[in-house]
Formats: structure tokens, C-alpha cells, sequence
């Protein structure tokens, strides 16, 4: 009945167009391609995985009658933590396997997204960076803010790293060691940088970043990095509480870098998807343009904002919960609950921080915070 | 409307006080609120001040004297048409914490308890007499004791009821202990509000006390207070109570109370098919009050199977009674953050029912209320704002092989069933440390003749003098040389020793 995951056509087909599908904004072709592709995959995943399998019967979902990808059941991201939502064997450990730890707001203890090829996530995460970091094929020396991938296996944030200093940068220097940052390194790597002319890739979670900012403010340093240097920073963990604005941020990498906020990146992204969403501020320089607002949602994406109170689908510009569907995600499923605010203009996506739930909430015991202190005493549903 | 004050500081200290006008709500419908910013220098100087009046005003004065401007601080809050009482009503209703109905029971439930005795009930019932807290005072056993409170105490409020801050800050004053409180940015306005409405009725009690609001964890603030208090009584999060933790004196006397919540256990004969309507009223009482964001607030109720009425009717009956609690105890408006939560919850159910034969039952408007219903115990807290798990269990054994792993997490359990069993399940659980069994529907009425976290009120930052006969004397004497006529007249009583010692029994149990 349930096939076992093998590379087909399907993969090939949906590689071909992470590969190709055009950056230019919503054109019928490029919809009905992508949109297709989404229906195909979905079939086949409720048929290869067999949670999402089961979920999609209790909802009286025939997966042969759904023809809108707006009707692909999207799995809440936090099912990631109670089922195993992976087409890929089980016991399959091959090199090209991963298996993902998922981080954030959710009711169990951490998901895992096991995947035995990355061969989608590859194509799609390397394409999205070229895109919005490297629009002029740099080849830069990296300095990650951040582990290497093999102190952090389980990470999809430094595996994407890694896979991005191995394809496009000369080469690279992780600032963290067995959870420390060495600053010292950092300012080594900064002062030679800023002597010899040759611009820096940035990649790390903008709290690293702003840590190490306030380190040079109470030092009293700043660097001047050659024109051309680039960051990309990511919010790391959901859920973190954001203790500045983006606006400090920026102004963090002008004063203390010399990185002007064109080239500061700002990317959002999850491990339960294999592709992410990028600021366009670099890109608008390159094509000497404005920037646009918000972030890309690339082509062979799909985001629906849906009213919080009655899940009916929101307008553009009207925000509301994202409910992600991805090509790149063939092995898991491909439609992703999220409890991310933020609203949709055109193939732009703009979030919208989680300020208001972000004190904590006194005596009363949130269940984040409950998974964060106990994870271990979650009993399982007899 | 003009800002109202998110502080209170005596007369003294407040003149020259800067300050800035904050919104606080939606912003078609914001309150202002007026904060001071506040350097450590002025804490460590407001410190000095206070302890200054409390010398003056507060450590010699005898409790009586105190307790008639709070009695009179109650019954104003209490009073419906107070301007105090209307003025808090309609600003956290605007704010959109919670709504007018809510914020009016709120203050009924946490002053009816003080009015009429309260306090002296309460005193009594931790530190054995009231008199206790003037001079040295026979407890039952004869024994003589004098109990006196810390010179001034920090206290850190929570912003998630809003009624967090009555008894502690009454619990101050009662102590004779002067009163430094952080209030919480979610609800600068009730502890200011009661501190002045003490300060208007008696200006000496509030000179002793400062209510302030800076942004939590702003460092040198919180340290220059943690690092001078003698006593410290914290309400926060997980992370909030553990910096305060590593801040603390070396000889503080402290009370944290970190996060929780609460549940409720039905027993099967309460299941009768006629009292499930009545029965499922009261606990979405419980959980419709504060909207599940305070610790009394039940997340799951385990429902023996064998009753009359199964778990999954009495999950139908909660759905119905949540629906009628959504229109007498109204909602606050979740953020779309709040509701995203609520919908993510509902969606992992769902999932979660493909597999086995949980079922979802949801409101038909919106997340106004969420009622789960699985097979089997778990303890799992869920995103508040009426969200209820329903378990179907056999019998306490599956309800503690789920609930005691996470036991420091629980707060409160009602418990319902009938006839003697219940005292049964009552002594039971109470015997896993469950620090409140509670009647249902009565969850967010706590005593103040119990513990708040298992811990009492006043007792905790009480010094116990215990002053023992000299060799010559017969009967206890006062030794104060210029006692009250009270306590004259006790002092020359029979001693009472004999009579009461040998009743171990009537010592105080928990």
C-alpha cells in the first residue's frame, strides 16, 4: 500500500523547477507550474508518509479529488515533535541523511525532520542565497557567528551554512566552539579584513551579533569592513524573545562593522521547511532599485495568511496566521501550520514580531515555558 | 482622559519625580499612563526614605491602629461606585487586559476575603494570635512569642491577574515592614491604585510604602533593590524568578512563586446525568476567570469513567457551559499571536485524533473557547485563553502516574465527587504536596487562610522572638514597659499553659 520513498520523477521534476523557476513576480505560468508540482507532491506524500496519510483520511481528504493546492491539508508545525512525518526509511542512515531538530513554540518535546535526501533543500537553499546574498557571484571569506555543523549535527540553520561556505566562500571561520563565542577571533579575522581590502560574508543569529556589538561598545571599537561585505542574520531559535528593533540592528552593523543596511540580510526560516525567506535590500542595490518591503517568497513557494480567529483567507496586506507550502519539502510534508503572524503583499512576506506575547506571563504557566523547564516529564498518551 | 499614575510614591519623595506618559492598549481605544524613570540612586535613596518612616511611623504602632485604615481600604474597594475601584474597572477594560466583568469580580473575590475580620482571621490563623505582632503573646502551648517582620520588603508582581498584588501588599503593612513594589509593564495600575487609596485614608502607612514600574530585568535597577532587601517576594516566570535568585542577599528572607497551573478531578458519582449541566458551569467558571492566564486556572480536568454521565459528555456539557461563560464572563480580544497559539493547539488535536480517539470540540465563533477530549491521563499545559483538556481516566492511580512527575508545576486541584469518597480523593491528592484542593467553581477563590504555593503569606518573613520565664516568675509577663491596655489585660490573665499543651492535635496542619 505505502510506497517506500524512492527518487523519481517527481524529485527530478520538482528539482528541475526549484532550479529554474523565474524570480520575476506572480505570471500565470510560473503559478501553474509551481502549483502543480505542489498537487503531485502532496499526492504522493499522503501516500509515503504515513501520519500525514492517516491525517489527511480523518479529515475526509481524497487526495485524487483535491485540484487547488489551497486545499492540501497543511500539518501543524508542532506534529513534527508527537509523529514521524518523514517518507524517508526509517532506519535509513546513509551520508546523505540528516535528521533535523525543530526548536520553538510547540506542545512536545523537540521534532525531528528526517530526511534521506537533501537534494531538495540543497537546490532550493543554495538558489534563495545566491539570489538575495551573492547577486554579483562574489566569492567572499566567511566568518559564521555560529557553530560548525558538526558541533551542531541537528541544526538545519548550520547545516544550510555549512552548505553555503562549501559552495561559494574561499573559506571559513566558526566564532563558536563548544557553546563559546570567541570574540577575540572575531576582531582578529575584522582588523585583517579591514587592512586588506577584501570584503566579508557574515553568517550568524542576530542575537550573536548583537552580543558581540556591545562588546565593541563597551570596548569602545568598531571596524570599517571593505565595501562589499554582507551579512546574513537570522532571528535563530522562534520564540526568543527580540529585545531590539531592526532598526538597532542595522544601526549595530553601520557603527560597529562599516556594513551598510543594504548589505545587512535578515533571513526567516524553520527547520520543518526547506526553504527560506530573505530581506531583498541587497538584490535592490545590485539591480540599483529600491528595496522592496518585506521578504521573498520564492517561486516555488506558496504562503497563505489566514484570519487568527476564523482560518479564512486573508487579502493581501491584511495580517494573520502563515501557513507555508513548499516545494522543496518532498520527503516531509509539504504544507506547514505555522503560529507566525504577518501578512502577504504580492510574493512579499512581512512578519510581524510576537512583542505582545513576549513578557512572560507571571504565575501563570505558559506551555512553552513548561517544555522548556521540564521536557522530561511530558508523559505519553497511554 | 487624562494619564492616570502607574506609580505611587509619598509626598516626600514625589516631588520632583520625572516621569513619562505611556499608551497602553489598542490603538483605537489606549489608556496613558504616567511612569517615572527611575535611576538606581533614586532606589537606593527611596529605600532609606521608607525605612526612615517605617521607623518613624510603622514599627512601634500597634496592630489595631493599623488594621482600621486597611478595613477601610477594603470596604472602598469593595464599594461598586468607589472612584478608585471605578477607575481601575474602566482602565484595565480599556487597556484590554480583561473585560469590565471580569475585572469586577476580580476585585470582589480578592477583597471580600479581608472585609469583615479578614485580616485578623488571617493573621491568626499564621501566626497563631494577633496580639503576636505587638508583644510577646501565649500561643496555644503556652509558649510566649513576638512576631516581627522585616524592616522593609521588596516585592515583584506579575502582570498576568490582575489582582496579584492585594494581599502581598497588604501583607506588608501588616507586618509592620515597609513596602518597595515592582509592578509588572502588563499591569502598572492596581498596586498603585491601592497603595494610595491606603495612603489617603492614613498618610503615615503610606509614607511607608513605593510602588514603581521599571522595564523587568533593567539591570542595575532590579540589583541595587535585590542586593539591599531583607526580604523578597517575587512573582514571574521561570526566567524571571531565576535572576532574581542569583541576586538575592546572602540573609534575605524570600518567597518566589514561579510558574503553575491548575487542574480538576471528577470523581464518577458526581457524574449523575442531572447535576452535569451545574457541574461543568462551575468549572468553566474556573476557567473562563482571567482567561487561564493565572495559576489557579484550571488547563485539565481528569474525568473517571463509570459515572452515569461518561468523560465525553461531560466534555460536551464544558463545551455548552464555556459557551454561556463567553457571554457573562466575556474574553479579552486574543492578539492574532494569542489566537495563532490557540489554532496551532486545535490543528496538533486534530492530528493527533487521526491516530487514536481524542476528538476536537471548538466554538463555532473563532477561538472563543477549546475544549480536547482524550483517552488516558497526561499533563500538558496548553496555550490558556479557554482551552480545556478533558481525560478520560479509570481512577486516581492513571491521574497521579501523569500528574506527580510535574507536580511542582500544580498549584491547585478541585476535586469533585460524592458523598465520603471525596474526602478520600481529597486527603489523597492532598498527600502527593498539592499545595490547594479546591471545591470545583471555587478555584479562583483562594483563602487567604491558606497558602499561596504551599507557602503561607506572612509567616515566611516572620522572626520569632520567643521570650522564656524567668526562674522567679509565676505567670508570662508582657516585658514592654509601656504596653497597651490590651495587652495589660491579658498579661495579668491566669497563665494558660496546662490546658492547651497536651492537644497536640489543634497544632496547626497543612
Amino acid at each position: 500500500m505505502l510506497l517506500p520513498w524512492k527518487k523519481g520523477p517527481l524529485e527530478s521534476e520538482v528539482f528541475h523547477w526549484i532550479e529554474r523557476a523565474p524570480w520575476t513576480p506572480n505570471d500565470g505560468g510560473r503559478s501553474r507550474e509551481t502549483e502543480k508540482l505542489m498537487l503531485r507532491s502532496f499526492r504522493h506524500q499522503a501516500d509515503a508518509i504515513p501520519a500525514y496519510a492517516a491525517y489527511v483520511r480523518h479529515l475526509g481528504v481524497d487526495p485524487a479529488r483535491v485540484k487547488d493546492w489551497r486545499e492540501i491539508p497543511p500539518v501543524p508545525a508542532s506534529a513534527f515533535k508527537s509523529h514521524d512525518l518523514s517518507a524517508a526509511p526509517a532506519a535509513s542512515d546513509g551520508p546523505t541523511s540528516v535528521t533535523f531538530e525543530t526548536s520553538g513554540t510547540s506542545i512536545s518535546q523537540p521534532g525531528r525532520v528526517r530526511l534521506s535526501s537533501t537534494k531538495l533543500y540543497e537546490t532550493s537553499l543554495l538558489r534563495n542565497f545566491e539570489r538575495h546574498l551573492l547577486p554579483d557571484e562574489a566569492k567572499l571569506r566567511a566568518v559564521v557567528l555560529g557553530p560548525s555543523m558538526i558541533e551542531s549535527p541537528t541544526s538545519s540553520l548550520w547545516f544550510m551554512v555549512d552548505r553555503v561556505v562549501r559552495e561559494h566562500a574561499i573559506e571559513a571561520l566558526y566564532l563558536v566552539h563548544h557553546g563559546d563565542a570567541r570574540w577575540k577571533a572575531a576582531d582578529d579575522a575584522f582588523r585583517l579584513a579591514a587592512g586588506s581590502g577584501e570584503p566579508l560574508l557574515l553568517l550568524g543569529t542576530t542575537l550573536l551579533f548583537m552580543a558581540y556589538f556591545e562588546r565593541l561598545r563597551i570596548m569602545d571599537v568598531s571596524f570599517r569592513l571593505p565595501v562589499g561585505s554582507r551579512v546574513m542574520d537570522t532571528g535563530g531559535a522562534k520564540g526568543q524573545i527580540a529585545e531590539f528593533t531592526r532598526a538597532e540592528v542595522e544601526q549595530g552593523f553601520e557603527q560597529r562593522l562599516g556594513i551598510p543596511p543594504s548589505h545587512v540580510v535578515n533571513e526567516y526560516g524553520m527547520a520543518e521547511m526547506g526553504s527560506q525567506f530573505y530581506d531583498d535590500g541587497l538584490v535592490a542595490a545590485h539591480e540599483r532599485r529600491a528595496p522592496r518591503p518585506g521578504k521573498q517568497i520564492p517561486p516555488w513557494v506558496r504562503t497563505r495568511v489566514l484570519d487568527p480567529e476564523t482560518l479564512d483567507e486573508l487579502p493581501d496586506g491584511e495580517p494573520g496566521i502563515l501557513v507555508h507550502y513548499d516545494l522543496a519539502n518532498l520527503q516531509i510534508p509539504l504544507a506547514i501550520q505555522t503560529e507566525d503572524i504577518g501578512r502577504r503583499e504580492g510574493d512579499r512576506l512581512i512578519l510581524e514580531g510576537r512583542l505582545l506575547g513576549a513578557e512572560a506571563r507571571g504565575c501563570s504557566l505558559a506551555f512553552e515555558e513548561f517544555l522548556e523547564s521540564a521536557p522530561a516529564s511530558v508523559a505519553p498518551a497511554p | 482622559m487624562k494619564p492616570i499614575d502607574g506609580f505611587y510614591l509619598p509626598r516626600s519623595l514625589a516631588a520632583g519625580v520625572e516621569t513619562a506618559v505611556q499608551r497602553f492598549g489598542p490603538a483605537h481605544d489606549y489608556i496613558e499612563i504616567r511612569l517615572p524613570i527611575v535611576s538606581p540612586e533614586d532606589v537606593t535613596r527611596w529605600i532609606g526614605a521608607l525605612r526612615g518612616a517605617r521607623a518613624e511611623h510603622l514599627a512601634e504602632r500597634p496592630i489595631g491602629s493599623i488594621l482600621r485604615p486597611l478595613e477601610r481600604v477594603v470596604a472602598r474597594f469593595l464599594d461598586p461606585r468607589d472612584p478608585a475601584r471605578r477607575t481601575l474597572v474602566q482602565s484595565l477594560a480599556t487597556c484590554g487586559r480583561f473585560s469590565a466583568p471580569m475585572v469586577e469580580r476580580a476585585l470582589d473575590d480578592a477583597f471580600e476575603p479581608l472585609a469583615r475580620g479578614g485580616f485578623r482571621k488571617w493573621i491568626a490563623s499564621e501566626l497563631g494570635s494577633v496580639a503576636a505582632l505587638d508583644e510577646p503573646a501565649p500561643t496555644r502551648e503556652g509558649v510566649l512569642r513576638r512576631a516581627t517582620g522585616p524592616e522593609w520588603m521588596l516585592q515583584i508582581y506579575a502582570g498576568n491577574v490582575p489582582t496579584v498584588p492585594v494581599w502581598p501588599l497588604f501583607s506588608a503593612l501588616l507586618l509592620k515592614s515597609a513596602l518597595l513594589a515592582k509592578t509588572s509593564a502588563q499591569e502598572p495600575l492596581l498596586a498603585p491604585l491601592l497603595a494610595r487609596a491606603i495612603a489617603e485614608e492614613d498618610s503615615e502607612l503610606g509614607a511607608c510604602i513605593a510602588v514603581l514600574w521599571w522595564k523587568g530585568g533593567t539591570a542595575e535597577l532590579e540589583r541595587a533593590a535585590l542586593a539591599a532587601a531583607p526580604a523578597v517576594l517575587a512573582f514571574g516566570g521561570e526566567t524571571a524568578i531565576a535572576s532574581v535568585t542569583h541576586q538575592l542577599r546572602p540573609d534575605a528572607k524570600f518567597v518566589l512563586h514561579g510558574p503553575k497551573v491548575s487542574l480538576a478531578y471528577i470523581g464518577r458519582a458526581a457524574l449523575g446525568r442531572a447535576a452535569l449541566p451545574g457541574l461543568a458551569l462551575q468549572v468553566a467558571e474556573d476557567v473562563a476567570l482571567y482567561d487561564q492566564q493565572g495559576c489557579l486556572s484550571p488547563h485539565a480536568v481528569y474525568v473517571e469513567r463509570g459515572g452515569a454521565a461518561t468523560p465525553v459528555d461531560f466534555a460536551a456539557a464544558l463545551g455548552e457551559a464555556l459557551e454561556t461563560a463567553s457571554a457573562s464572563l466575556p474574553r479579552r480580544e486574543p492578539t492574532a499571536s494569542e489566537a495563532a497559539s490557540v489554532q496551532l493547539y486545535r490543528a496538533q488535536a486534530r492530528f493527533e485524533a487521526s491516530g487514536d480517539s481524542n476528538r476536537v470540540l471548538a466554538a463555532g465563533s473563532g477561538t472563543t473557547w477549546t475544549v480536547v477530549c482524550e483517552n488516558g491521563a497526561r499533563f500538558e499545559p496548553g496555550p490558556a485563553h479557554r482551552v480545556v483538556r478533558v481525560h478520560a481516566i479509570t481512577g486516581p492511580e492513571e491521574f497521579e502516574r501523569a500528574v506527580v512527575p510535574s507536580l511542582r508545576h500544580v498549584e491547585a486541584l478541585a476535586v469533585e465527587e460524592r458523598g465520603p469518597r471525596r474526602a478520600v480523593l481529597a486527603a489523597r491528592f492532598a498527600g502527593l504536596g498539592i499545595p490547594r484542593i479546591a471545591a470545583v467553581g471555587a478555584l479562583q477563590r483562594p483563602s487567604p487562610l491558606g497558602t499561596h504555593g504551599g507557602v503561607r503569606r506572612l509567616e515566611p518573613f516572620v522572626t520569632w522572638s520567643t521570650v522564656e520565664r524567668g526562674k522567679s516568675a509565676s505567670a508570662p509577663r508582657a516585658p514592654r514597659a509601656a504596653k497597651p491596655r490590651a495587652a495589660a489585660k491579658r498579661a495579668s490573665r491566669p497563665s494558660r499553659k496546662g490546658s492547651k499543651t497536651k492537644s497536640p492535635a489543634r497544632r496547626r496542619s497543612r
